[in-house]
């Protein structure tokens, strides 16, 4: 419209008009003023009503979801929280719950996919790449699983990120084992020890691991070390027995398990443990009992090696009548023949080469017939246990 | 307030008793666009509260109706969407008749045919069936019935202040942007959504009352549901340029779902309204059995609105293979939903679809391309705007609603890729846009806007002659002029004045004025006091039919000199110009 455009003046009455039509448009904008307060009212009371209501909701599904998924039932927790989430969106926990129960109900392509999406927000969440890295290991994803672990171990913590790496390294060197990959978990494992000077339960769980990933010395290192400490457990003890015994120190570890039995909370073993603490420290202590000892008197050693003789040599005779075993056993035999046949204990205390040849003897019996009729029991076994490392029976 | 006394405050219809439309211009003549704008934010506020009501209603009723954690194997599922079905039919086909349908198209009938007129009864009805429809778990949307909601307080407002029959007309694409802002909580797109859909050109005269509107639509929906989007949206990247293979990829299968779902749509709504009469009360009934059938066995997430489904499809929620199903069980469910006249939108069913397969197809591309797909949720978004590109043929809005949800510019790329590819293959499939099937099948006919959109306007360039008539100047006396003019033998002639303005004589004035005149007159002397207008090439064409009255023929100047002329167009050369179009 042209400002500079002319209209005549208005009449009297159109100027009552004009003022009637001010005053009408004024009530008018008013009205609704007051129109647009009472909707507003309306739709607040309205609203709140279900905001309060939408809250209660996401509790009690997360509740639900939960309570399911501590139970066992996955599938059910699922419907739940994403309940839970469709009333409470974006919370971070509740997501991370979801793909979680998504994992435990094997739905792993949908978990690995949330997980994924999770982790697009979160590009360094060490829990996410954890979670990752359990369902690639699932699915017999081995690079990508070692990735995620590593990835997860240089990620982000929100609680206690110290102990959480700890835990994934540890996990992680469980995972290595699981694949053969010794090697790697033994690293793993001694950097995890590294990292858990003070805490003498993990540090019994990374000397458990490195007996799965054949390093009972490191192992053995972390018991005794564990056994030093004022109110170490039980299972220090035991794993010092067990570990010292593999490693043919059994010595060690008959004291080890000595002093395992003697402890009150021996009892909380399981009988299975019980059982199996009783058996190996009855067989280290039989061990002692057969080896000759150089510490003993001449006699006593003299003895113990015409007894060791004596059941080598019937072991021998045993295995040789078995089986097809003589032309295997020819140059044994051969050798056996070469030992008096009355051997006496003086003969023995006499002479020290004679002692350290027949006990060579008794010590490849031992082998040849484990090789050649079987495992041995009883003293047979024993006695092969210290043909192993004879040197390591006394070893500190 | 009692209605007698608030239909006197408001001046009753058109004004009322007191004074007329006439009167009114008279009196005030700037008053209607004094209130246009004040008018505009009273639009947006209402229509915003109206919206979030709307919405909160819709989701009452489903929790009330279907249970707040609905899942495959409820019973209910299968009986509610069914009981529900018949109410709404009984209460569109006995009270609010109006209500059927989106919304888009009764908007569009409103401003282009009914003057804007939008009735209290509809605005009511829209409300109460849509959420009871989308509540109960019908496969629709609330955008479009927000629309027409927004459009109906529009109408309501500007009937009720009496304005004029011009503005009346306008108001209703106003509170439609304003309906449709705060449904979406996205303003940009909604305004160009209005423009590109319902006003079909952009007309400055109103962009400013929709602005206003729409934004203060969303302030209010704001204050009440956050300031967040209407989805969380993650990460948005395009990780390696190859991944516009996969998006291209996502525009074509999107376009050729697009096809699939306006061909169903298309076939079953003139089936179903061409059934007798009384079939309508059942036929919402047994799209929601179906729809509650897809739900009892597995599909619960095909039910009702679907945004939180689109949100968890977008964090990677789903499976590829289960993400595609949902789209397929969504295009049917939606089919029957509509097609069966309950009342409710399309926008929604359509992103749904789109998410799901821009999700299914990201998460297919990182299962088997790991290093190359960047986000599920940047698909899904896309996913969005490819089906809006092809489905709902509105390119422009389609990219700015991806730009706006996502909030991120890096994204434009595959954005513009993928719609534009989905729009094309729509286009070449079904050249008929969705909602003008519909309103073709309503036997309305409106214009078509994407047609529109796409003609080209002819300008005076277009039919611009060259100078073939004398120009002589106004000091130029007439007895030199009537030499020229019978030299030329032409019936008019041009006379540039001394002040550069531009007369275009015909022969018949020069021999009056040289009856009345001496020979040795200026024929500026000889001249009327108006001049021919300014006309440059680049102008419209239809610009100049009102000036063939007066003038014989028109000079056209070149605007950088304007003592230059371009040429001249007669009446029978623009005529001639627009019958070759």
């Amino acid at each position: 419209m042209d400002v500079f455009e002319v209209h005549p003046p208005l009449t009297a009455e159109e100027r009552a008009e004009k003022r009637k039509l001010i005053v009408r448009d004024f009530i008018a904008l008013f009205t609704l003023t007051l129109i647009t307060v009472m909707i507003g009212v309306l739709t607040y009371f309205l609203f709140a009503s279900f905001a309060r209501h939408r809250d209660v909701l996401a509790r009690r599904w997360r509740a639900v979801g939960e309570r399911e998924l501590s139970r066992g039932h996955p599938d059910q927790a699922i419907n739940a929280l994403r309940s839970a989430l469709q009333y409470a969106p974006g919370q971070r926990d509740l997501e991370v719950e979801l793909a979680m129960a998504l994992a435990a109900d094997n739905r792993d392509l949908e978990a690995t996919a949330y997980f994924n999406s999770l982790l697009e927000t979160q590009p360094g969440n060490g829990m996410i790449h954890l979670q990752l890295a359990r369902l690639a290991a699932k699915q017999g994803n081995a690079e990508l699983a070692e990735e995620h672990y590593q990835r997860a171990l240089d990620g982000t913590w929100v609680r206690n990120g110290y102990l959480e790496r700890l835990s994934v390294r540890l996990e992680l060197a469980g995972y290595l084992i699981s694949r053969k990959d010794y090697g790697r978990a033994q690293t793993e494992l001694r950097t995890a020890s590294s990292n858990a000077l003070n805490m003498p339960e993990k540090q019994i769980e990374i000397a458990g691991l490195m007996e799965q990933a054949q390093d009972p010395t490191d192992a053995l290192e972390i018991y005794r070390a564990q056994m030093r400490h004022r109110g170490s457990s039980i299972e220090a003890y035991v794993g010092a027995g067990r570990t010292a015994y593999a490693l043919g120190q059994i010595e060690l570890a008959n004291q080890a398990l000595e002093r395992a039995v003697s402890r009150p909370d021996f009892a909380n073993l399981s009988d299975a443990d019980r059982k199996y603490v009783d058996q190996l420290l009855s067989d280290s202590g039989r061990i002692l009992e057969l080896y000759p000892d150089p510490n003993l008197s001449v006699r006593a050693r003299a003895e113990r090696i015409a007894n060791d003789i004596n059941i080598a040599r019937a072991r021998l005779t045993a295995c040789f009548a078995s089986a097809n075993a003589s032309g295997e056993m020819a140059d044994l035999q051969g050798q056996w023949q070469k030992i008096p046949a009355r051997l006496s204990v003086r003969m023995l205390e006499r002479d020290p080469q004679l002692e350290q040849t027949t006990m060579s003897l008794v010590y490849e019996t031992e082998e040849q017939t484990a090789q050649v009729c079987g495992a041995p029991t009883g003293d047979d076994a024993l006695l092969l246990k210290i043909a192993q490392a004879p040197q390591a029976v006394q070893q500190q | 307030m009692t209605g007698s006394k608030l239909r006197s405050f408001f001046g009753g219809r058109n004004g009322g008793q007191a004074i007329s439309p006439q009167e009114i211009s008279k009196v005030a003549p700037t008053r209607d666009e004094r209130l246009f704008l004040v008018l505009s934010i009273f639009i947006g506020v209402i229509s915003g509260l109206l919206v979030v009501s709307f919405q909160v209603a819709i989701d009452w009723i489903k929790i009330l109706t279907l249970g707040s954690a609905p899942h495959a194997g409820q019973y209910r599922l299968l009986f509610v969407p069914a009981i529900a079905g018949l109410l709404v039919a009984a209460m569109v086909l006995w009270f609010f008749p109006a209500a059927r349908g989106s919304g888009v198209n009764q908007t569009k009938a409103a401003f282009y045919i009914y003057n804007g007129y939008i009735s209290f009864r509809t605005v009511v009805g829209k409300f109460i069936t849509s959420a009871l429809a989308l509540g109960a778990g019908q496969s629709l949307g609330p955008e479009d019935p927000s629309l027409q909601i927004g459009a109906g307080v529009a109408s309501i407002i500007a009937r009720k202040l009496g304005l004029s029959k011009q503005k009346l007309r306008v108001f209703a694409p106003i509170g439609a942007a304003a309906g449709l802002a705060a449904a979406f909580n996205a303003p940009i797109s909604a305004i160009l959504f209005v423009i590109e859909e319902v006003i079909g050109q952009w007309s400055a005269s109103v962009l400013g009352s929709i602005v206003l509107a729409a934004i203060s639509s969303v302030v209010v929906e704001r204050r009440f549901m956050g300031a967040e989007p209407r989805f969380r949206i993650p990460a948005v990247t395009l990780r390696d340029n190859r991944e516009l293979v996969a998006y291209a990829i996502l525009g074509v299968i999107g376009g050729v779902i697009a096809f699939g779902f306006s061909q169903a749509l298309g076939y079953l709504r003139p089936k179903l309204r061409a059934m007798p009469r009384w079939t309508h009360y059942l036929q919402p009934a047994v799209a929601g059995l179906l729809v509650g059938v897809f739900g009892f066995f597995g599909f619960p997430q095909v039910m009702g609105v679907g945004y939180e489904i689109m949100d968890q499809a977008m964090h990677g929620q789903f499976a590829w293979k289960f993400l595609f199903a949902l789209a397929i069980f969504k295009l049917i469910a939606t089919t029957l939903s509509f097609s069966s006249g309950t009342p409710g939108g399309m926008f929604a069913p359509t992103m749904f679809i789109g998410a799901m397969l821009g999700a299914g197809v990201g998460s297919f591309e990182k299962i088997f391309f790991p290093h190359l797909a960047g986000t599920v949720g940047s698909y899904a978004l896309v996913g969005m705007g490819v089906l809006f590109a092809g489905f709902l043929r509105a390119p422009l809005t389609s990219v700015f609603m991806v730009l706006e949800l996502s909030g991120n510019y890096s994204i434009i790329l595959p954005v513009i890729l993928a719609n534009t590819i989905a729009y094309l293959i729509g286009r070449a499939l079904q050249p008929v846009p969705i909602f003008e099937v519909f309103t073709h099948q309503d036997g309305l006919d409106l214009p078509s806007l994407e047609e529109q959109r796409e003609e080209t306007p002819l300008h005076i360039e277009d039919a611009v002659q060259p100078l073939s008539v004398p120009v002589v100047r106004g000091v130029d006396t007439i007895a030199q002029v009537s030499s020229a003019v019978a030299e030329a033998r032409v019936s008019a002639f041009l006379i540039q004045m001394p002040d550069t303005s531009w007369y275009a004589m015909t022969v018949d004035e020069l021999t009056a004025a040289g009856a009345a005149l001496t020979p040795e007159t200026p024929v500026e002397k000889a001249v009327k006091a108006d001049r021919v207008p300014m006309l440059f090439p680049d102008l419209p064409l239809d610009s100049t039919l009102p000036c063939f009255p007066r003038w014989p023929l028109l000079p056209v100047l070149n605007r950088a000199s304007r003592g230059t002329l371009e040429g001249i167009i007669t009446l029978n050369g623009v005529l001639k110009r627009y019958q070759s179009v």
